[in-house]
Formats: C-alpha cells, sequence, structure tokens
C-alpha cells in the first residue's frame, strides 16, 4: 500500500494521540468499508504481571491506561478477591465505588468535550474540560494524586476519606449537575446538534450482541447490560441507582446516554459521601496469602466492561493474567456502524464509541473503490458539515 | 430465564470436570462438543463473551473462554485443552460467536493454536512487524 494519503489526524489530535490506524474504503463521499488494523502499541503488560508480585500487578494494571485508571486495579483486586472469596470492609466499598463514579464523571466529560470538538463545538470542548478540571481535583484530595490514584488494595483501599472534606466535594457534585442539566438542555434544544448527531452512525441491537459490544456503546443500541447491577461488587449492591437504555443506536443516543449516567453517577457519589460520614473504619482486611485457584474481576468502566482473569498457583504472583479493555470488543463496531455513511460523518462515528487507544492506534489512510489513496482531513470536513447545516437551519 | 441446572442437564455427558464457585462456573469441553456448548450458551441462553484465555499448562495448551450470562451475573467458562504443544488445533468459535475474532486470532499468534474454521487467519498485532517471528510469541518462554 502506497504511503501517500495519510491524513493529519495523526498523533498531535486530541483523541488519536496514540497508536491506532483505520482505512477507510470510500465511494465518492460515501463510507462502504473500514479496515482496522491494531497492534502498534503491544506492551506486554500481562507476560510482566506474571513476574510480580499480586500487589505490584495492582500497579501495573493501574498504568494500563491515563483516563480508566481506577477501573483496571478495581477489576484486578476482584479477579484476586475472587480466588479466595475475600471480603472488604463496608466502608472500604463505598471508597471504592466513590472513586469509580468519580472516574466515570471525568471520563465522561472528557468524552463531551471531544465530541464536541470534532463537529466544531469548541465552546462545549472549553467549558466541558474545564468542569472536569474540579472532579480530578476531587482525586487530590482523596487520594493525594490527579491520576493514578494508587488506591486499590487486595482486601480494601489504601487511604481512607476525610469526613471534613465532604462538603467541598458535594459542592462539586452540586456544580457537575447544574452543568449536566445545561448540556441535556442543549442537547435536546440545538437544531444543528440534533441534525449533526441524529440518525448518525447507527449500530444495529442484532450487531451490538453478535460483536459483543459493552458500556454505553451496547446500552445506546438497546443491550441492557451494566456489570454495576448485574454483578454487584463494592458497594454497588448498597446504593440507589439507574442503569439508563436507548434504542436508536447513532451517535446522538449514546451522547445522550452518558449525560444520563453522568447524572446517576453523581447521584451513587453522593450516597457513597453520606455514608461514609456515618459508616466506621478500618478499611483493609489483612490480607496474609492468596490461595490455589482461578478468579475472575470486572468493573463497568466509563467504557464499559473492564475484564480480567487470574490464575494462581499458591505463591505470591498469578501464573496467568488475562486483561480486556473494553475498547478491544468495542473498536470492531465500527465496521458494522460505518458502512453507508458520509465521510463527514466517519469522525464522529468513530470517537463515540469513545474508543481507548492506549487499547488500540495513530494515522488514518482514506482509499477509493478502486483502492487509490487520497487525502482528506476528516476533523475540517466534520466542522465543515456542521457549519453547512448551521447555515441551512439560521440563514447565516 | 435459563438457570445453572438447566444449562448443566441440557449439556449433560458433554462436560467433563467442573469447577463451581459463586457466580462462576469452569468446566472442560472436548473439542468436537465445543460448537454444541458455544451454541447453546450464547444463542439459547444470550450469554454474551467476555474474551478468552490461552495458557500453557502442566498438561498441554489450553483456551477458556468467558461467557458472561448477564441477567444472573454469571460466568460459564468453558476450557478446551490441546495435549499436542506442537501443533495445538481446535475449532473456532467465531462462526458461531463474531465478537471471538480478535482473541482467537490474538491466541493463535501468542501459542500458535490454529482455530480451524475461523475466517480470517491473519495475526492481529504483529501482521505490520517487518521481522515477524517465525514461532509463537509466548511459548519461546518455555522452549
Amino acid at each position: 500500500m502506497s504511503q501517500t494519503g495519510q491524513i493529519p489526524v495523526g498523533p498531535f489530535h486530541p483523541l488519536l494521540e496514540e497508536a491506532e490506524y483505520f482505512n477507510i474504503v470510500v465511494d465518492g463521499e460515501t463510507v462502504i468499508d473500514i479496515e482496522l488494523d491494531i497492534g502498534w502499541m503491544h506492551r506486554g503488560h500481562e507476560f510482566i504481571s506474571e513476574q510480580k508480585t499480586f500487589t505490584q500487578s495492582i500497579y501495573l494494571v493501574e498504568r494500563i491506561c491515563g483516563i480508566c485508571s481506577t477501573s483496571h486495579p478495581l477489576a484486578c483486586v476482584h479477579a484476586i478477591e475472587d480466588i479466595d472469596n475475600i471480603e472488604i470492609p463496608e466502608r472500604a466499598a463505598y471508597i471504592r465505588t466513590l472513586i469509580g463514579e468519580l472516574e466515570r464523571i471525568h471520563s465522561h466529560l472528557l468524552w463531551f468535550g471531544l465530541a464536541g470538538h470534532f463537529i466544531g463545538y469548541d465552546t462545549v470542548w472549553m467549558w466541558m474540560w474545564k468542569y472536569r478540571e474540579p472532579v480530578l481535583q476531587l482525586f487530590e484530595i482523596i487520594s493525594g494524586n490527579r491520576n493514578h490514584y494508587g488506591m486499590m488494595r487486595v482486601g480494601g483501599v489504601a487511604k481512607d476519606v476525610d469526613p471534613a472534606r465532604i462538603p467541598e466535594m458535594m459542592n462539586v457534585l452540586d456544580m457537575i449537575d447544574e452543568k449536566m442539566q445545561m448540556l441535556a438542555k442543549v442537547a435536546n434544544d440545538d437544531p444543528v446538534l440534533r441534525s449533526r448527531l441524529k440518525g448518525v452512525g447507527v449500530l444495529k441491537h442484532e450487531d451490538a450482541v453478535a460483536l459483543c459490544a459493552v458500556g454505553p456503546t451496547a446500552r445506546a443500541s438497546g443491550v441492557d447490560i451494566d456489570v454495576r447491577r448485574d454483578d454487584p461488587t463494592d458497594a454497588y449492591g448498597l446504593v440507589d441507582f439507574n442503569v439508563p437504555v436507548l434504542h436508536n443506536g447513532d451517535v446522538y443516543d449514546k451522547f445522550v446516554i452518558r449525560v444520563l449516567e453522568t447524572l446517576e453517577s453523581t447521584k451513587i457519589c453522593r450516597q457513597c459521601l453520606e455514608k461514609l460520614k456515618k459508616v466506621p473504619g478500618p478499611i483493609l482486611n489483612n490480607v496474609k496469602e492468596i490461595g490455589e485457584g482461578e478468579g475472575i474481576g470486572r468493573y463497568e468502566a466509563p467504557r464499559g466492561e473492564v475484564f480480567h482473569y487470574i490464575r494462581s498457583d499458591g505463591s505470591n504472583r498469578p501464573v496467568r493474567h488475562k486483561v480486556r479493555a473494553p475498547s478491544y470488543v468495542n473498536i470492531p463496531t465500527y465496521v458494522a456502524s460505518c458502512k453507508g455513511i458520509p465521510l463527514a460523518d466517519a469522525l464522529i462515528t468513530l470517537a463515540s464509541v469513545d474508543p481507548c487507544y492506549c487499547c488500540t492506534e495513530r494515522s488514518l489512510k482514506v482509499v477509493d473503490k478502486n483502492r487509490d489513496p487520497f487525502t482528506v482531513d476528516l476533523l475540517k470536513l466534520s466542522r465543515e458539515k456542521t457549519e453547512a447545516i448551521r447555515r441551512q437551519i439560521h440563514g447565516r | 430465564m435459563a438457570e445453572v441446572p438447566d444449562f448443566f442437564q441440557a449439556m449433560a455427558g458433554k462436560i467433563g470436570r467442573t469447577i463451581h464457585k459463586k457466580r462462576r462456573h469452569y468446566f472442560e469441553v472436548q473439542n468436537e462438543n465445543l460448537h454444541e456448548v458455544v451454541t447453546y450458551l450464547f444463542k439459547t441462553m444470550g450469554c454474551r463473551l467476555s474474551t478468552a484465555t490461552a495458557t500453557e499448562v502442566y498438561r498441554g495448551i489450553e483456551v477458556l473462554y468467558h461467557f458472561s450470562h448477564d441477567p444472573t451475573g454469571t460466568y460459564y467458562c468453558p476450557r478446551v485443552l490441546m495435549t499436542d504443544r506442537e501443533k495445538p488445533q481446535m475449532n473456532s468459535i467465531t462462526p458461531i460467536v463474531p465478537g471471538a475474532e480478535w482473541i482467537e486470532r490474538e491466541m493463535s499468534e501468542l501459542l500458535g493454536i490454529e482455530f480451524i474454521g475461523h475466517p480470517k487467519k491473519v495475526p492481529l498485532l504483529s501482521r505490520n512487524n517487518p521481522d515477524f517471528p517465525d514461532k509463537p510469541l509466548r511459548i519461546r518462554r518455555t522452549t
């Protein structure tokens, strides 16, 4: 394949800053096929984990992803605890759930910003990233770190939440709720946004089931799954929350479902913080050894189910550690959702899955149906389409 | 809703040694029975394939599929063992579960397993590597 036709949605793009490669085949302006090519970032985490102790493995998997830096360690400790049916103290369960839900809020806010940027709403981008900042500061209050919190331990958590700081955390949650209501109103009222997202990049229910999609990608296509409700761990069995499910499978539904999920997450965080005012410690059970056996751990990350499988031979390190991130099963859904759509919609359709490129690449090449490469700037094309719709609707 | 006993009753005679844990069931399946068991899990019970794990074990090479039954939060994990380390072969489940395409390609690359009936037998991770290794990636650590 010729090296010409590389387009600048590349290493410097906020979303595609890591290595990923998609080959889009177009007929005129219509996408007729998409070839996915991964393996540019094979980091050998599973192999490295087998050289580490169980405790070191938790720190290792925390570094698989910068955004999901709680989901992987949570799924990992769930897998280790599953081997020996290890229980954790109630206070630790609430702290784990609080951290997990705060991560979902900041991850969804990050996605709203990027989605806005891709379709020419740069104000949304700047606002959302501004509102995300106080959430990161909450992590700093709780764990001392804005990212890679180092909170998870087998049998509990590493650090306690200071009850004196709870009121200021509640204030941040109130602010997030208010801004999410505003975003929901914008999504509902703005005709340009609706035209740009409604009916775009539809993933049919049967395709989502066949490709085993997870998370908001699956729930926007009517697949009613959520690990937090279906296989509750930590405090998810003790708090009240809903799992929003929509049925159109388009980018608009994926947008709306994330707004609704963020509101549910703030609800869960409030319940956890109220409990943390009253529920006494400890926060960690003393686990001295892990027996022989195998365990499965999973957690509903912002992008869907994170899966860890650990096999132990009774020593202090895993003999097999399998990791599967949600993007690994969600990215193959591109083929089903991109076929037949205009090229200008391809970028937002790809972004709607919220792909985590730690799992998956870098550049994007477009070829026509005769396999001749040509160059196109997808970001520019996407933003021009929004502008054309805006002029058509507002007459200016 | 298909419950746990229904599955094990329906598949009686096709399932070998089983380990039951709380909401986790690991069981051995012979290669010739794999399609029937997977069809029952995926199509009859509506399970979702989370992923699969290939491991080198004392007896040979093992592939463990992880099917999640989401309405009950239960995992059903069929285990297939291949004793021929030099040329491990087993049936592919991708024709039944399209979502298994990537993970079977990855397992094939890492441990040299041939998945019979897989629709796209090309490496997933190392396709673009100009110096493609002549042996499976993982098996080299024990040979």
